[in-house]
């Protein structure tokens, strides 16, 4: 009965891929994009682990989307012309290395599965390491503990694609996402009790992350996902300069982690122990607004934030 | 299976069979606007059900209200983006479905 | 609910590999840059499941250690993607056209 699922979720992750990619019309395929991302989340709750089922939900499909969507409106509008079909030359050849490289793909994965000898060394030793940590989800321990040096990187990255945004982007350019025209009654009330509750799970996200799935990362995913909504509504509208607070809230996430792995150093420890749970809260805490603030301005398209209107 | 569990499998086969009404819908109803009534209706019924037939065999009544909370927020949602969405239908069928600008 | 059998974890590799295999056919077909991007992601999403899968299983449960780097992948790639449409942007921008191919020879430059 489990291989019957197993078989329906492959089967539907194959045929949303090719109607995503394969189909005449890009709006189109865009949407599939996105129940392309929700039935690999399905996929992810399926294979057991939670966190990263929420995150491909919130990011892959949610925050993906999103951005796609915005940046398709604005290309519509500068060239409208789809181009043209490819030649039959192309198409052989693209069959042919798609076919080769899905056979190399699944030869190294069957390869693996059933390789004989004893795997997993590391993962046993992180099961092992775990409860010492005081953590109870593995997940949040190998990002904020025992491998760190990856989520430092990571949130780095987050804050050079921003200023690699801005710097294509400039002054003066107008941001990718508008606010609509005429706004419904019925959007600014949603909003109104949207919004908070959005920040509710988002600290809820955060705070159960240490022993149960959750985590900064789907909490940050959360918070954009809120400031998506704010942006879409004209609550918040996208600035061309970013303020002081907007700049701290950038940087948090990278320079609490850095600076706390540096101050390590001067008190004996290796760079970027971590030294109780405690700092595991605060960590999280700082990538989460960064996460957060960095996924929102991305899809603005903006600097920063102002105020809209009530 | 005990009673209880019967009974969780029986809703959860009718909001199985509510989803399953609502993307027949979707596929064959003519215009958009058929299309949103068969998917807000039928799906917020499924969820409900299903939401029910979960909550039946879940491990603590947390859980089961968590479980309605879900359904409610998912309401929420569906209510205001079938609102947009509607309202998006007209404003496209008023202008005789011509080009359109900006973002949706 | 974990894939404990070896039959679920071969169909789990399977499924990767046609995704993969789909990715990339419409990533050599595709003239309009946004389905190219689109096909980079859903190659990343293949081999996103294939590194959770084909680690083996830990007493039961999912090795830990891959699901926390293709959390990080997740969200790598989502930067990735923000920066890419930028200069998808930026490029249709300035040279009118959203396709890498039809500006054959010469161009416009930076």
């Amino acid at each position: 009965m489990n291989l019957v699922l197993d078989v329906a979720l492959a089967t539907a992750l194959t045929v949303l891929a090719w109607r995503s990619l394969a189909g005449p019309d890009l709006f189109r395929g865009i949407v599939m994009y996105v129940v392309f991302g929700m039935v690999m989340a399905v996929a992810w709750a399926r294979l057991g682990s939670a966190d990263l089922a929420m995150a491909e939900a919130a990011i892959g499909a949610g925050v993906t989307g999103a951005l796609v969507m915005v940046a398709y409106w604005r290309l519509r509008r500068i060239a409208p012309v789809e181009p043209a079909d490819p030649s039959p030359r192309r198409s052989r050849l693209a069959a042919t290395v798609a076919v080769l490289s899905a056979g190399v793909v699944a030869a190294i994965g069957l390869a693996a599965v059933q390789a004989i000898g004893p795997g997993g060394i590391a993962g046993r030793a992180l099961v092992e390491a775990l409860p010492a940590t005081g953590l109870g989800n593995p997940i949040t321990g190998v990002l904020v503990i025992f491998r760190n040096l990856d989520t430092v990187l990571e949130v780095a990255v987050l804050l050079a694609a921003y200023l690699a945004v801005r710097a294509l982007l400039g002054d003066g350019g107008e941001s990718l996402a508008q606010p609509p025209t005429q706004r419904g009654t019925l959007v600014a009330a949603l909003v109104s009790v949207v919004a908070p509750m959005t920040v509710l799970v988002a600290v809820y996200l955060w705070r159960a992350g240490s022993q149960w799935p959750g985590g900064a990362f789907q909490a940050g995913a959360v918070l954009a996902a809120c400031g998506v909504l704010l942006f879409l509504t004209g609550r918040l509208r996208p600035a061309v300069e970013a303020g002081p607070v907007v700049r701290a809230a950038l940087v948090l996430g990278t320079a609490a982690f850095g600076v706390l792995g540096v101050a390590m150093l001067f008190v004996g420890q290796p760079l970027l122990a971590i030294p109780g749970s405690w700092a595991v809260y605060l960590i999280e805490a700082a990538m989460m607004v960064s996460i957060g603030v960095t996924l929102a301005l991305l899809f603005a398209g903006a600097a920063g934030v102002g105020g809209g209107r009530r | 299976m005990s009673a209880l569990e019967g009974v969780a499998a029986a809703f959860l086969l009718a909001g199985a069979g509510f989803y399953l009404a609502g993307t027949v819908g979707l596929l064959r109803f003519p215009d958009a606007l058929s299309r949103l009534h068969a998917l807000t209706k039928a799906d917020n019924v499924g969820l409900l059900l299903v939401c029910v037939g979960l909550a039946l065999v879940a491990g603590s009544p947390r859980e089961a209200a968590l479980l309605l909370l879900v359904w409610l927020m998912a309401l929420l949602a569906a209510t205001v983006s079938a609102h947009l969405i509607a309202r998006r239908a007209l404003a496209d069928a008023r202008d005789g479905a011509s080009a359109v600008e900006g973002p949706p | 609910m974990t894939p404990a059998t070896l039959g679920s974890a071969t169909v789990w590799v399977l499924a990767a590999a046609a995704v993969f295999g789909v990715g990339l056919y419409a990533l050599i077909l595709a003239r309009h840059l946004l389905r190219q991007l689109l096909a980079v992601k859903v190659m990343g999403s293949a081999v996103f499941l294939l590194l959770v899968v084909a680690a083996g299983p830990i007493d039961g449960a999912l090795d830990g250690i891959p699901m926390a780097l293709v959390l990080t992948g997740i969200v790598v790639a989502v930067s990735a993607v923000g920066f890419a449409l930028a200069l998808l942007v930026r490029l249709a921008d300035v040279t009118g056209s959203i396709s890498l191919e039809d500006d054959g020879g010469g161009d416009d430059g930076p």
